[in-house]
Order: C-alpha cells, then structure tokens, then sequence
C-alpha cells in the first residue's frame, strides 16, 4: 500500500511538468522500446495472431478454405461446444483435469513456502546454497526425461522401488499401474520437479523482510516458531496471495507434456486431460473445430477464475495481480 | 501514455493479423479437361519442367543414409527428370508420428504433393474438408499414360476405394506383393535345451511357456529374474493377432466380419473376447511382460529384451527376428547368447476346426492421396506410375550389384548389408516403393528363388519357414465397397488408444475381475464412438447387399 501511494505522489509531480509528445518519448527513450519491441513481436507473433483463428471454434473447419469464408456452425456457431460436453471422453478429460490441477494446487501449493520457510532457518551459509541448487535442478529436466525416470524407478517388474519392495518380500507397489497410487505419483513428480524453483520467489520476499522486526521480536522474547509464525508469513502474505491467484488461473490449464509422459493406457481414466484429449481429438482425429472450442471453453474459465480470484482478494484487503 | 501506446499497438496488431488471415482462398475443383488441354505435355514428357514433393517416411535409424537425399532419391530423381521431365524432391516425415505430421502440414497447406498413409479415415476427413483431389477423371483421362501404374495396381487397387455412389475416388491403394501378417516365434535353443517339441496346440504352447518358467535357472543362469515367456507390447490385438484370431470362427460370415471388422485389430469381433480371456490367464500366471503396457509405440525396450536373450515367444511380423541386417533381433542373439540362439517360426494357435487361420487383409496396403494444394496432378500420377514399373521396383528392392546385393550361381539376389548412401532406411526399401510392399523383382521365378535370400545373415531355410507359416490357412480380406461411413470420420485414432487401452486393462486384470473389466472397457469402446459405427456398417449392408451374408 505505501509503495502504491509514493508512485501516486511522484506521478502527480511529474506528469504536468513533462506533457510531452509522443516524438519526444521516442527520441528520448527509444533504445528502451528497442529493447522492449523483441518481446513485443514474440507476443504479437505467437499470442495475438493466432487469435484470429479463435473463430474456427465457431465455423465448420474447411481445409481448403480461409477462416473468413468458412461456413458457420450449427447452434448459432455453439454446436461444437454443444456436442463437446455430450462427449464422455471430454467430461472425463475435464474432470482430470480439474482433479489433478485441485490436487497439485493443494499438495504442491504450500510446499515451496515449507521450504523457503526451513531454508531460511539454516545458519550454515554454504549448505544452505548447496541444498538451494540441488532443490532447483529438477525444474530443468523435461516431463520426458522425469517420465523415464519414473519407469526406471517405479515400474511393477523392472523399477527399482519395486525391486527392492519384492526382494525384501514385499508385494509390489502399483504406482503407475493403478489408479489411485497413479494420481499420487503423479501428484508427486509434480511437487518434486518444482518446489525449489517455486521458492526462488518466497526466499527473495523473505530476504526483503526488514531485520529490525526479527530483532525486536526477539527483544520480546519471540522463539524461531514465533518469528516465523508472526514475522516472515505475514511478510509473505502479499506473494502468496499473488501467486495463489495465479495458480487458480492454471486450475483449467496445464500442458500436455506431463500427462503424456507419466500416464499409460491403465490409467488412461485420470491420465486423459483436456490438454491431451486436444491433442488425440484434434490434431490426431483431425476435429479441429471440436477442438478449438475446448480450447476456447478452457481460456474462458481459466479467465473468469483469476478475475474473481483477483476480486475476491481486493474485497479482503489484499493486493491482486492488478 | 505509455499505455495507451502499448494499447494502440496491440489493437493495431490485432486489426493486421485479421487482415494478413484474408488471402489464400483456394476453393474451386479443378477441371482435368481443361488441365489436360492446357498442359504442355507430349509423348508423356512435359515441355516445361514441372516441379513436385514426395512425402517420404523418416524412420531416424541410427547409422541410416539420409531419407530424402541417398542413392535411391537420386536415382528416381534422375528417371524422373529423364523420362517425363519432372523436378522431384523429398520431403521427409516421421514414420511413427506420420499422421500427426501429415495433419499438420494438410492443415497448413503445406502437404507434399504426393502423400502416402496407412489411415483411410484421415484421407476421408480432409476430402471431406475439400482438401483432397478427387483422383477418378485423372486416373481415367490419363489412362493411357500410367500403363505401369494400370498394370501392376489393376482396377482392383486403383479403385478399391471409389465411391460407389458419387464415383470420387480420393486415394489409390499400394498392392501387397505377398499377404504375410503376423506369426508367433519361439527360441529354439530353449526348446533344444529343454529337450521339448515345437508347439502346435495352444495347450503345448501354454505348456512350454510353463516350462520356460519353471526353468529359468537353467536358461538364463544369472539373469533368471528377467525371464519373460511370452511377450506382448502394448500394442495386444496386433502383437497377440494370431492368437485371438483363433478364437475367431474360421467360417464367419462376410457379414459378420465386415460389421464387427472396423478395428483392425479385432476388438469387435465375436470371440476375441476369449482370445483376452487366455492372456489374461497367463499374464496371472506370471508367463507375461508385466510392464508390457507401459511403454509406447516405438520404445526399444522390448526389442531389447528379445535382443538380450531374456524372452522365450513373441508374436509379431512375419519376418520381425529377421529384419535389420547386422542389427536384427536373430543376428544380436547369437552376439549377446551364442552361436546356436534364434527365433524361429511356429504355428501353435489352433481355431476350432483345429486349422491355423489367419484373418490377413485384402491385397492393399499403403494408400497414396494428392491434398488440394498438389498443382501438378498429372506429374504427381506419373511419378506412381514410373515408381511402379517392374525394372524400377527391383533397382529400389535390390540395389545395385556388388554394394547392396550379389547374384548367386542360380541367378537369384542375395541382398548384403550396405554402407554410407546406399543404405536402405527400410526393408525391401518400401517407403520408396508406396506402390507395393513385399518383394516384387522382374519375374516370379526370381522372386521366390530370392525371396530367402533378402535378409543378410539368415538362414534361406528359417526365412522359407516363416514364409510358409505366414501363408497357411490364409482367410483374405474382401474389399466391402459402401461408400463413406460417416461415424468413421474423426474418430480412428481415439477409437485405436480406446482399443489399446480395453485390450491392455483386460490383459492385466485379476482373473476373477476379467468379465467386468472387458466388458465395462469394451462398453466405453461402443460408447465412444464404437457402436455408432457398427451400426452404420449394418446399415450400409443391408443398403447395398440385402440380407445376403456373403459378397460375391
């Protein structure tokens, strides 16, 4: 809140005194919209263009035809997202997919927090970065390679895990083949690959708190638990919020790679999500119309639930992403 | 400011990139009278040198040459150019993704000119979508212009799929040279050690693979934990085909087998069921690859095993052990074994007449389509028509002699392992020759005196073995011409991971949950898309043939 009223106050100085135009702002700056330009074209290339194309969802795709000529759908242009929600194979992909985005959210939201938080307690500096790089490495590895992993080690007759269960007498553990250790597993690669990454962002808001606070909790006889109970999470509530937001908006989304590469046809109930239900369906089946509107019904929600998301958290008090 | 200069420009792109997505119509049929009139094309040589793009499968083989660029390409390039003055150039596509790959250059109108898939469906979703050539007035008006291409596909493969209704014709199908499909191998040093008998029942097979099991100590010694008896991929309704096949009843109607016969692989069909039901017996034994259905198409895992020397039989294609040169299954065996290890060929899976039928296909194969974009579709028919010529099929089959093959005293082909250029990335190079598939030298007499001669390394008598095995008690699919079946469109490949994935859970359920899972997982096949299918199929039957039972 105090830097938002600081920027108002510089803002109401400056602006009256420099109306410039725009030539000016471009002699004057032009090699920092230089810079910014590079981005802008990646977005204008990748993430504006492709928009026009957004109205295949409403038209029957036709190969050999431009989008502007093709003819409209049935249902006044809703017949695809009509007959997609008679699908068994999309209500299920929708339900993994929320499942598995809810349950990623909820096991794997807290844990770079947790490790931030125990981090952050480590008085030896050079372990404390030792164990900060091993924690990143994991987000370098593709969902292809974490997929091998997982076969190598979880796999019933040949992964290592189940080896040493079977060896020690144990019946082996169906992680990939069955359901529900599925999930979990799933769930799990999750959590692995990205806690230490994730919690980049909490170390850098914990290293902002000022030590003054530390110092007088202390004064007042406030242990490690009571410091960090009462000093680095309300320090952090504004990042968590913020990346809280965030993830909801992901709730919906969520790539095809890491489904692709953990599920397999035993557990094709949860593995299929709408990412890969997308990808089999349309570029594979050739659907595209079909398809474009998933993708189209999965934007819109994902925009609706940052936006009340974003509302909720300003009506609490706190700050949104806006 | 700022915002609203970033604002602007974003608008401004927006505004641009409706705009710049105007252009590129390219709707409208193409009429070949016109064409033909206004081609400059003589004597079956353009005057003006036309340029067209061959699709051509990449199978990225370690060591292979490279696919659109060897001493193939180059010399179909240099006919080409010769004979009808046609510019040719490859273009390369994944073998095992090719139908992904083929719809994403359809979608972006930049297909090949001339493209080759195994996926019917695929070809009829994009005719419908106006983006395929009807190819029916060309191979007509031209006729007299493709005499090889007339000769070697007949009426029978040109027209396979031509509409019976409307007359179009979007693809024309390549013609299998010989009908093999699957077989089932077994080791026969195991056999020997074991002092056992080939199989020839399923209740001698069930048998071995018990012994298989029971001995592992002696067969593999320090490895014996990785024993697998009997190995099926994730891929069950090819890699167990014989076996549900016999299961099948051997007389079953056309009807029948037409109606139920969308999935090739068998799923539908009555009484592949109990096919399921004895793998599933066995998988419980412990006789199977536990971790079969967790790897995909194309993993090496498998292949690596039977390499390794772990696994007792397989089932898989007609010549599979034999494939590959210095690196076939038979050849590493004997590296990694010993001198006396292979696979050989049986025939245990006996149907209820106590034969060995085998459900093969028609005599089609690959199918060749022209997309919309193809503005050379004359050249594009000549290019089929050069590439199916007799003298042309054999330099692509054999090679030349000395680097990829030698004659033996009785002047048949004894095909070598090659280097560097002339490398062949596939058998009998087929993904060069999409007109056939199987070999198909000059004569037939050769052909047979050469035919166990093609795999360097392999014993001729282990080769003729499989081939006669692969040929007993053939039943050859019939061509069921109804036209379009609209429930096909869009859904073969959802419907083929569906398939995988009853066949798979099946295989792996506990016996006592077998019923209920084969028929909740099959009751999702139908529902999905399945039964909307085989309806239509009974329908377009009795439209077209009434209540016979049988083609004529």
């Amino acid at each position: 809140m105090a830097a938002e009223k600081k920027e108002e106050k510089v803002k109401k100085v400056v602006v009256p005194k420099q109306k410039v135009d725009f030539k000016t702002y471009m002699r004057r700056y032009w090699q920092l919209y230089f810079l910014l330009s590079l981005p802008l074209v990646y977005l204008v290339v990748f993430k504006y263009v492709p928009m026009a194309y957004v109205q295949i969802a409403f038209k029957k795709y036709m190969i050999g035809k431009n989008i502007w000529t093709m003819p409209w759908a049935g249902d006044h242009g809703f017949q695809y997202f009509i007959e997609a929600f008679k699908k068994p194979a999309f209500l299920k992909a929708l339900r993994n997919t929320l499942l598995l985005n809810a349950l990623d959210l909820v096991l794997g939201f807290p844990m770079p927090i947790i490790f931030a938080l125990i981090l952050n307690e480590l008085p030896f500096k050079g372990f404390k970065k030792c164990v900060q790089t091993i924690a990143y490495m994991p987000h370098f590895l593709s969902w292809v390679i974490i997929g091998s992993l997982s076969l190598q080690l979880f796999a019933k007759d040949s992964g290592m895990v189940n080896m040493l269960v079977t060896s020690l007498g144990g019946k082996p553990i169906p992680f990939l083949t069955e359901n529900a250790p599925w999930v979990f597993t799933y769930v799990g690669w999750g959590i692995w690959q990205s806690f230490g990454w994730n919690s980049i962002v909490y170390l850098a808001a914990i290293a902002g708190i000022s030590p003054d606070l530390y110092e007088a909790a202390a004064m007042d006889g406030a242990g490690r638990f009571q410091k960090m109970w009462h000093i680095t999470l309300p320090s952090l509530k504004p990042t968590i919020v913020v990346l809280l937001i965030m993830n909801l908006g992901y709730i919906m989304g969520g790539g095809m790679e890491r489904p692709m590469a953990l599920g397999n046809r035993l557990v094709s109930d949860y593995s299929e999500v709408i990412a890969t239900y997308v990808y089999n369906a349309g570029i594979k089946g050739s659907q595209f119309s079909l398809t474009t509107a998933v993708g189209l019904f999965q934007s819109v929600v994902g925009i609706i639930l940052i936006l009340s998301a974003n509302f909720i958290s300003r009506k609490l008090g706190e700050r949104g992403i806006w | 400011m700022k915002k609203k200069i970033l604002s602007l420009l974003l608008v401004c792109t927006m505004a641009a990139s409706m705009a710049a997505c105007g252009g590129n119509d390219n709707g409208g049929k193409v009429d070949p009278e016109v064409k033909k009139a206004a081609a400059d094309f003589e004597n079956g040589k353009f005057k003006e040198t036309k340029h067209i793009v061959v699709e051509i499968y990449d199978r990225g083989n370690d060591g292979g040459s490279d696919p659109e660029n060897n001493m193939y390409t180059d010399y179909i390039k240099k006919g080409m150019l010769e004979d009808h003055n046609v510019d040719v150039t490859f273009k390369k596509v994944p073998r095992w993704t090719e139908v992904e790959e083929i719809n994403n250059l359809l979608a972006a109108n930049t297909a090949p000119d001339v493209c080759v898939t195994y996926s019917y469906p695929t070809i009829q979703t994009y005719a419908n979508m106006g983006g395929v050539i009807d190819l029916a007035p060309y191979v007509e008006t031209y006729k007299s212009d493709l005499p090889n291409l007339w000769n070697w596909l007949g009426d029978t493969n040109i027209n396979w799929d031509k509409d019976p209704k409307t007359g179009t014709l979007w693809c024309v199908e390549a013609k299998l040279a010989v009908s093999n499909r699957v077989i089932t191998f077994v080791r026969q040093d195991w056999l020997d050690k074991l002092g056992m008998k080939a199989p020839t029942t399923k209740d001698e097979f069930e048998k071995m693979l018990v012994a298989f099991k029971d001995n592992t100590d002696t067969l593999l010694g320090a490895d014996a934990s990785r024993m697998i008896p009997y190995s099926v991929s994730y891929d069950v309704g090819w890699r167990a085909a014989t076996l549900i096949e016999s299961f099948l009843d051997p007389k079953m109607s056309d009807k029948e087998y037409y109606i139920n016969g969308f999935d090739d692989r068998k799923l539908t069909e009555n009484g592949t069921k109990e096919g399921v039901r004895l793998l599933n017996k066995w998988y419980n034994m412990g006789l199977m690859w536990n971790d079969f259905a967790q790897y995909g198409s194309g993993d090496t895992t498998e292949d690596d095993m039977m390499k390794a020397g772990f696994v007792g039989a397989f089932t898989h294609n007609w010549d599979y052990p034999y494939r590959n040169g210095d690196d076939s299954i038979n050849a590493n065996l004997q590296r990694n074994v010993g001198k006396d290890a292979k696979f050989v060929a049986i025939d245990p899976f006996e149907d209820k007449n106590g034969t060995h039928t085998k459900f093969v296909s028609g005599p089609i194969d690959r199918k060749v389509f022209f997309p919309s974009t193809n503005k050379e579709p004359l050249a594009s028919l000549l290019y089929l028509d050069w590439i199916s010529a007799p003298e042309h099929i054999q330099y692509l089959q054999i090679g030349d002699e000395g680097v990829t093959h030698d004659v033996t005293a009785d002047g048949a082909i004894q095909v070598k392992t090659a280097t560097g250029n002339a490398i062949m990335n596939s058998g009998m190079n087929i993904d060069y020759t999409i007109t056939v598939n199987g070999l198909k030298l000059t004569s037939e007499e050769l052909t047979n005196k050469s035919r166990a001669l093609n795999y360097p390394g392999i014993p001729a008598e282990d080769v003729m073995n499989s081939h006669k095995i692969a040929n007993t008690d053939l039943r050859i699919g019939k061509n069921v011409n109804v036209g379009a079946i609209a429930a096909e469109e869009g859904v073969g490949d959802t419907l083929s991971q569906l398939r995988d994935t009853v066949y798979d859970k099946a295989v792996v359920a506990s016996v006592a949950d077998f019923d209920k899972v084969w028929d909740a997982e099959l009751k999702n096949y139908l529902s999905s898309g399945g039964q909307a299918i085989i309806d239509e199929r009974t329908e377009k039957w009795k439209e077209f043939f009434g209540d016979s039972d049988t083609l004529k």
